[in-house]
């Protein structure tokens, strides 16, 4: 597995530059946007997707054909890349929510409650990609999984857009934790269980797979 | 013990049927796998390495069982197919350290010197790498985890001559240990010929024949007469027949042909071709 994680770690290292150069651009932008958490949600939803463009590399190369000659379990390389996906997730969140407080601090509207809210936001909506995307990857191969890609693109666009919209109109007016924070830990819940799904799903679809 | 043997292994897909094969490599010998295009070669190997699920049948490799200890099994094989599946990113080095957290046994030191024997340099990226290159990436790969068994799918597809013989060379190499084994599938025979000890020839899902190299070239012949001739071959085991404008081509076992008759030796590339146009 260590392999399989270290070879990942390669691969982002060249292929995912741009990922992080649209991250920092985006992080910026939201430190000095007022309302606009967009650019927020962005670059953590942009970061759950590295795990699904990791894999179309792997199948380009190949690799998904050379690894089954090495000693690795078909359910080793599928948890490699949800592994992989919590890391970026992880980082990436870290990073946006390191931003976020100072940004908050610093026009003195920090309120933990809302601050709570977002994170679990941004931890939800970063799951949701690679929850939707990697299972039908792995059962029809990079070229087919595409369509789920696509449905994937409109679901959590349309998602950010309602959160964005829901924390833009609210977040001065301290109704959010109010009103979401309550059932934020039940979504929250929601998300890590069909990240869970999705990695066991995943699973059984690749070990049905002939390649 | 036999490095690999397969009894009565059977896979389907549309339009194709791997039937009822059985094969056995003994210990310590190369064993070449010949066939056309689409003949079921690669469909082998990847029901050796449990790759994809067989119909029927048992394959153990290396005493183990294919399926159920296909883990241990990938430990004590190196594989090389005609195209290596390296992230095009990476370089020799950082595909050391890739492997060196894969295979329980991988050794530096010897990927090491083997990146230095073959030239291949340590720092450029894998799609930068000539075909040739790949291929010696792959195979020194496939020989630094102290693998009992390679195997080699089309390993010199493509490469010239000189890397061929250099490859060819390598492996030789690797059976100087008397507990090493290969099994080496191509359809240029004449690589074939120089490292074998047995010949295995598949044709359509089928196998043909599966012998030492060295008995079936003592054992066949071929005769050629003219049309006429023919008919004193009647009622004589003929194994294949090649009609030409100015005869009949006839492969024999050398003791099937009457005394008087002239036998030509054969190579492993001409009993290929003629059993795969003669019919068997």
């Amino acid at each position: 597995m260590k392999g399989l994680l270290l070879k990942d770690w390669y691969m982002m290292k060249t292929y995912c530059r741009a990922y992080l150069f649209l991250a920092v651009v985006f992080l910026v932008i939201s430190f000095f946007s007022d309302e606009n958490l967009f650019f927020v949600f962005y670059p953590c939803i942009l970061c759950g997707m590295i795990p699904v463009n990791l894999l179309g590399y792997d199948e380009r190369s190949r690799w998904c054909l050379y690894s089954e000659t090495m000693p690795y379990t078909r359910k080793q390389i599928v948890s490699g890349k949800y592994l992989i996906g919590l890391m970026t997730q992880g980082a990436t969140i870290l990073v946006s929510g390191i931003v976020q407080a100072i940004r908050l601090q610093m026009r003195g509207s920090f309120r933990f409650g809302d601050y709570l809210a977002m994170m679990l936001l941004l931890l939800i909506l970063s799951m949701i990609s690679s929850s939707i995307t990697l299972p039908f990857m792995f059962k029809k191969g990079v070229e087919k999984g595409r369509i789920a890609y696509s449905v994937m693109i409109g679901v959590v666009c349309a998602m950010s857009i309602l959160f964005a919209n829901l924390f833009a109109k609210r977040f001065g007016e301290q109704v959010l934790a109010a009103s979401l924070l309550p059932v934020l830990p039940t979504i929250c819940l929601i998300g890590i269980a069909l990240y869970a799904l999705s990695w066991y799903l995943s699973v059984v679809f690749y070990q049905k797979r002939e390649l | 013990m036999n490095a690999i043997d397969i009894q009565n292994l059977k896979k389907a897909f549309p339009g194709f049927l791997l039937d009822d094969v059985s094969l056995s490599l003994p210990q310590g010998c190369i064993m070449g796998l010949i066939g056309e295009n689409g003949a079921g070669k690669s469909t082998l190997f990847k029901l050796m390495l449990n790759m994809i699920a067989k119909e029927s049948g048992s394959i153990t490799i290396l005493g183990k069982d294919s399926v159920s200890d296909s883990h241990q099994i990938k430990e004590d094989v190196g594989v090389v197919t005609d195209e290596i599946g390296l992230p095009e990113c990476l370089t020799a080095k950082q595909v050391g350290k890739v492997m060196k957290n894969t295979f329980a046994r991988w050794d530096e030191g010897e990927y090491d010197r083997l990146l230095k024997k073959m030239s291949l340099p340590e720092h450029k990226p894998f799609k930068d790498f000539s075909r040739g290159m790949k291929t010696k990436l792959g195979i020194a790969i496939a020989l630094s985890h102290h693998a009992k068994l390679l195997l080699l799918d089309e390993p010199t597809n493509g490469l010239d001559p000189v890397v061929r013989d250099e490859v060819v060379e390598m492996l030789s190499e690797f059976t100087r240990d008397e507990s090493h084994s290969i099994l080496i599938s191509s359809h240029i025979v004449t690589d074939l010929e120089k490292i074998c000890d047995y010949a295995a020839f598949l044709h359509k899902g089928t196998l043909l024949l599966c012998e030492e190299k060295d008995r079936l070239l003592s054992e066949y012949g071929t005769v050629f007469c003219t049309k006429e001739q023919f008919s004193f071959f009647d009622g004589k085991p003929i194994r294949c027949k090649k009609e030409t404008p100015y005869g009949v081509e006839l492969l024999m076992k050398r003791q099937d042909v009457p005394d008087a008759i002239k036998v030509n030796p054969i190579s492993l590339e001409e009993l290929f071709v003629f059993m795969m146009k003669g019919g068997s």
